[in-house]
């Protein structure tokens, strides 16, 4: 079993290199010689190949970036940020990019040591914890049955009761997540900014835009054309177009 | 004070709109102002920039030109630490319409600043008139009478007035070898316009055209046919299959239908054809298929996939320096072949320098439709300490397609005299300040790309976690569930002793006659005796709730009577009777014959059978 378990171990790194190597020297090249259009070309192939490799993610955000286009450069380091929100690059990119928009990654008055360890770990990675979690609290407590016959003084009733408090810490810390900036939350792309209206359909009045690059809370995506999104900082709320605004 | 203040508020306003100095230039210029529609221009962007690279700049749509690559030359200057990049796109035009024609505005943009061009105007002459202001500019090469190919020869044995064809110079190369691809355009009649051409796709291969587009005559079986010849030369990128796609060409072509003179329609179908520009056609090549053979085994270590044919040379900027200056040194590759794709040749150990980020300079040319020119890589060098100090060779090597075979190349050693430094020289500052000025943050930027192909272990881990199925994870709880029943069953279990020996008695009993069985197959019937009689006191044993020791033959029966009031009389006698015959065979063993203890087996079964249905 400790064996399998190494083996597993050892696999992992190998099964991560997951981009051909020489294509991403050969965009990082392009993007070096300034031909960012073309190297974003190819970032994007490689997303397409690998949706959840951020780095893919983080290099086309840095295309974007150098191509002037904020709104989808925001939208790309968010998506490389929710899947390695440890990462200095990213965070540091995306608070840049942010910046330029006029937001901050870390909120105002918000220490940034608290900041950094509520993102340390993306949400799908928290997601995975619970689950491990929850397997292990489980596996732990049938072992306390038979083997310690429930008592709660055993080995294995002790584990499980460790790895429930842990399971309801995850889960109190995913609760919380679910209201992050980043959890059911768009960035406006649409160069210029987007409308905000006040139905889902043009014959509604504008009374409120979204600047490009703008993170918004997405609050209803039943339409077929429009998202409901908030504003939360400005307390306002309203449709826009679904093409002008990328679900993170 | 008061007096002067609108003055000096003038002056502040005239210096904030004082332009910040742009870094990135951009300039756009033609070989010459006028041209014949059946002649071409050269159309060089320089770019200019304070960094090592420079963007390459974005043409914008010209309908009014076929536009060409024709080359790049790039020159990097260093002058006290400061790097100055000039990079000279040269592009072929060819034009399409007859008049004043624009080429709009061309813009580059490096990610922080964006320059563009003036619109530039040109003005196209028929073929016949001589451009009247400019002097005469140099013809484009005459095409030589050349022998039409065997293709060409098809088509028009075919009898098709306008046709396209593209052919290779060779059907077979190794990977970034030059192939030269011919695409030419036969006509037999005038066209109505300048015909568009629009190149091919490739598979496999990158191209790089081969201005400029050769203009020529030639019969092909007795038909006298203008053609118009694009070449292009073509790189493979690995070994395998590799393919020229279809090369489209869409021309103006007159109508061919004759008009009836006795047609009622006469005059109408005349007056539409003398007003029409023709019909547009398209025209197509087939497409071409080439085999990409691998690089033989063998390779030396300095090897970086340069093939062609390459010589390769290094000096340094001045022979002597100060210990901490820097020095620039480069590292020349000239010769014919891919030279974009030529990487820097590894550069060996210095320990008596530092060596700083290496710069490449590319100035490609393309005569006589062989891409040749010289690739420069700069380094710049800072002696450590003083006395004289020489960079070893520097190695290259290529593979050369002729000889079909690999050549080392290598460098002379370059002698520097390193002379003591003084207090300027030691360090390299490639943006000088006021010296001993504290560092300032002058800006901020992103962070440069990730050269990570993977993704780290954790993410990973997550990912593979969360695409598992949703049933997978009702596993643990279903195991949870099966302990909790079984841990419940251990406890009644050991509860409930007697109920499980009562409830279990029937198939130990059915066991033992098996064994019993076996045993008398055995010819061991002595033991099978044993067994049974063991056997079927333990059975009752289970059944009476009594332990064998306290078991007697009354004891039993009235157990019996007690807990199983249903019992009738025949099953206890039937009890007695077999355990007196066991008791009988099993004390005499001598009685216990073969058919005996058979016999006894089969009564003890039957019994069990019985038995079973009474005592519940």
């Amino acid at each position: 079993m400790r064996r399998l378990l190494l083996a597993l171990l050892l696999a992992l790194p190998a099964s991560a290199a997951a981009y051909d190597r020489g294509e991403l020297v050969e965009f990082n090249d392009l993007y070096r010689a300034g031909q960012y259009e073309e190297a974003l070309d190819g970032y994007r192939q490689l997303i397409a190949k690998e949706p959840a490799n951020q780095w893919g993610w983080y290099n086309a955000g840095n295309a974007l970036f150098r191509l002037n286009r904020m709104g989808p450069a925001v939208y790309h380091y968010a998506k490389a940020f929710t899947l390695d929100p440890r990462s200095q690059d990213i965070r540091g990119n995306l608070d840049f990019a942010l910046r330029h928009t006029g937001q901050k990654l870390v909120p105002e008055g918000a220490p940034a040591a608290l900041h950094y360890f509520y993102y340390i770990v993306s949400e799908r990675e928290l997601k995975a914890l619970s689950l491990l979690l929850f397997w292990l609290g489980c596996l732990a407590w049938a072992a306390g049955y038979l083997l310690d016959g429930n008592k709660w003084s055993g080995p294995a009733c002790r584990a499980a009761a460790a790895a429930g408090l842990l399971l309801l810490c995850s889960l109190a810390w995913l609760g919380a997540r679910q209201s992050s900036a980043f959890s059911s939350a768009g960035v406006v792309t649409r160069a210029g900014g987007t409308r905000m209206l006040s139905g889902p359909g043009d014959n509604f009045k504008t009374y409120a835009s979204a600047p490009e690059g703008r993170i918004v809370k997405i609050l209803d995506t039943g339409d077929e054309a429009y998202y409901e999104i908030g504003l939360p900082k400005e307390g306002i709320k309203g449709w826009a177009l679904k093409t002008d605004i990328e679900k993170i | 004070m008061r007096k002067n203040f609108p003055v000096l508020l003038a002056l502040a306003a005239l210096l904030c709109a004082v332009p910040a100095r742009a870094l990135l230039t951009v300039t756009a210029e033609t070989d010459r102002n006028t041209v014949q529609i059946d002649d071409n221009l050269y159309l060089t962007v320089t770019v200019s920039g304070d960094s090592a690279s420079v963007p390459e700049p974005k043409l914008p749509n010209m309908q009014n030109f076929n536009v060409y690559s024709s080359g790049r030359s790039q020159s990097i200057s260093i002058i006290n630490g400061k790097i100055t990049t000039s990079v000279s796109f040269t592009y072929m035009l060819t034009p399409r319409f007859i008049g004043a024609q624009t080429i709009p505005s061309i813009s580059v943009f490096n990610g922080r600043e964006k320059a563009v061009t003036n619109e530039l105007t040109v003005t196209v002459v028929k073929a016949a008139q001589q451009a009247p202001q400019q002097p005469a500019a140099p013809r484009q090469p005459a095409a030589r009478p050349q022998r039409p190919s065997p293709a060409a020869r098809t088509a028009a044995v075919k009898g098709e007035r306008i046709f396209l064809k593209a052919e290779t110079d060779r059907k077979s190369a190794y990977p970034g070898e030059q192939i030269n691809i011919s695409v030419k355009f036969y006509t037999s009649v005038p066209l109505s316009s300048n015909p568009q051409y629009m190149p091919p796709s490739f598979k496999n291969l990158i191209s790089e055209d081969l201005p400029p587009v050769r203009n020529g005559e030639t019969e092909i079986n007795g038909i006298r046919y203008a053609y118009s010849e694009i070449k292009a030369a073509l790189f493979a990128l690995a070994p395998g299959p590799a393919q020229v796609g279809p090369a489209t060409v869409i021309a103006q072509v007159p109508s061919q239908d004759q008009i009836d003179p006795f047609d009622p329609n006469f005059f109408q179908k005349f007056m539409a054809m003398s007003g029409a520009q023709g019909r547009s056609m398209e025209f197509t090549t087939n497409l071409v298929k080439l085999d990409i053979k691998p690089l033989p085994a063998g390779a030396p270590a300095s090897f970086g996939g340069a093939v062609g044919d390459y010589t390769v040379s290094a000096a340094a900027d001045r022979p002597d320096a100060r210990a901490g200056e820097a020095v620039n040194f480069s590292v020349t590759v000239s010769g014919s072949g891919n030279l974009k794709a030529v990487i820097a040749p590894k550069f060996p150990d210095l320990p008596d320098f530092k060596v700083f980020d290496t710069m490449s300079s590319l100035d490609v040319r393309k005569d006589n439709d062989v891409i040749t020119g010289k690739k420069t890589f700069t380094y710049i060098l800072v002696p450590r300490s003083e006395g004289r100090k020489t960079v070893p060779p520097v190695r290259f090597s290529y593979f050369d397609p002729r000889a079909g075979q690999y050549r080392e190349l290598q460098t002379e050693p370059v002698t520097l005299t390193v002379e003591k430094g003084g207090q300027a020289a030691r360090s390299v500052n490639f943006n000088p300040g006021t010296p001993g000025a504290p560092v300032r943050a002058s800006g901020s930027d992103i962070a440069y790309v990730s050269d990570q192909a993977g993704r780290d272990s954790l993410p990973l881990l997550a990912g593979a976690v969360l695409s598992l199925p949703w049933w997978v994870h009702t596993g643990p709880l279903a195991l949870l569930t099966l302990s909790f029943w079984l841990a419940r069953f251990n406890r009644f279990k050991l509860a409930n002793p007697l109920l499980f020996r009562f409830r279990q008695a029937r198939s130990e009993a059915s066991r033992d006659i098996e064994e019993a069985e076996a045993l008398i197959k055995a010819g061991k019937t002595n033991e099978a005796v044993a067994l049974l009689y063991d056997s079927f006191l333990d059975y009752l044993s289970d059944k009476c709730g009594l332990k064998v020791s306290a078991l007697t033959m009354k004891k039993a029966a009235e157990h019996i009577k007690r807990r199983f009031p249903a019992t009738s009389e025949r099953s206890l006698g039937e009890i007695r009777e077999l355990w007196e015959a066991l008791e009988l065979r099993h004390y005499s063993p001598g009685t216990a014959g073969k058919e005996g203890a058979s016999d006894l087996a089969k009564k003890y079964s039957l019994l069990l059978e019985f038995l079973e249905k009474e005592l519940r």
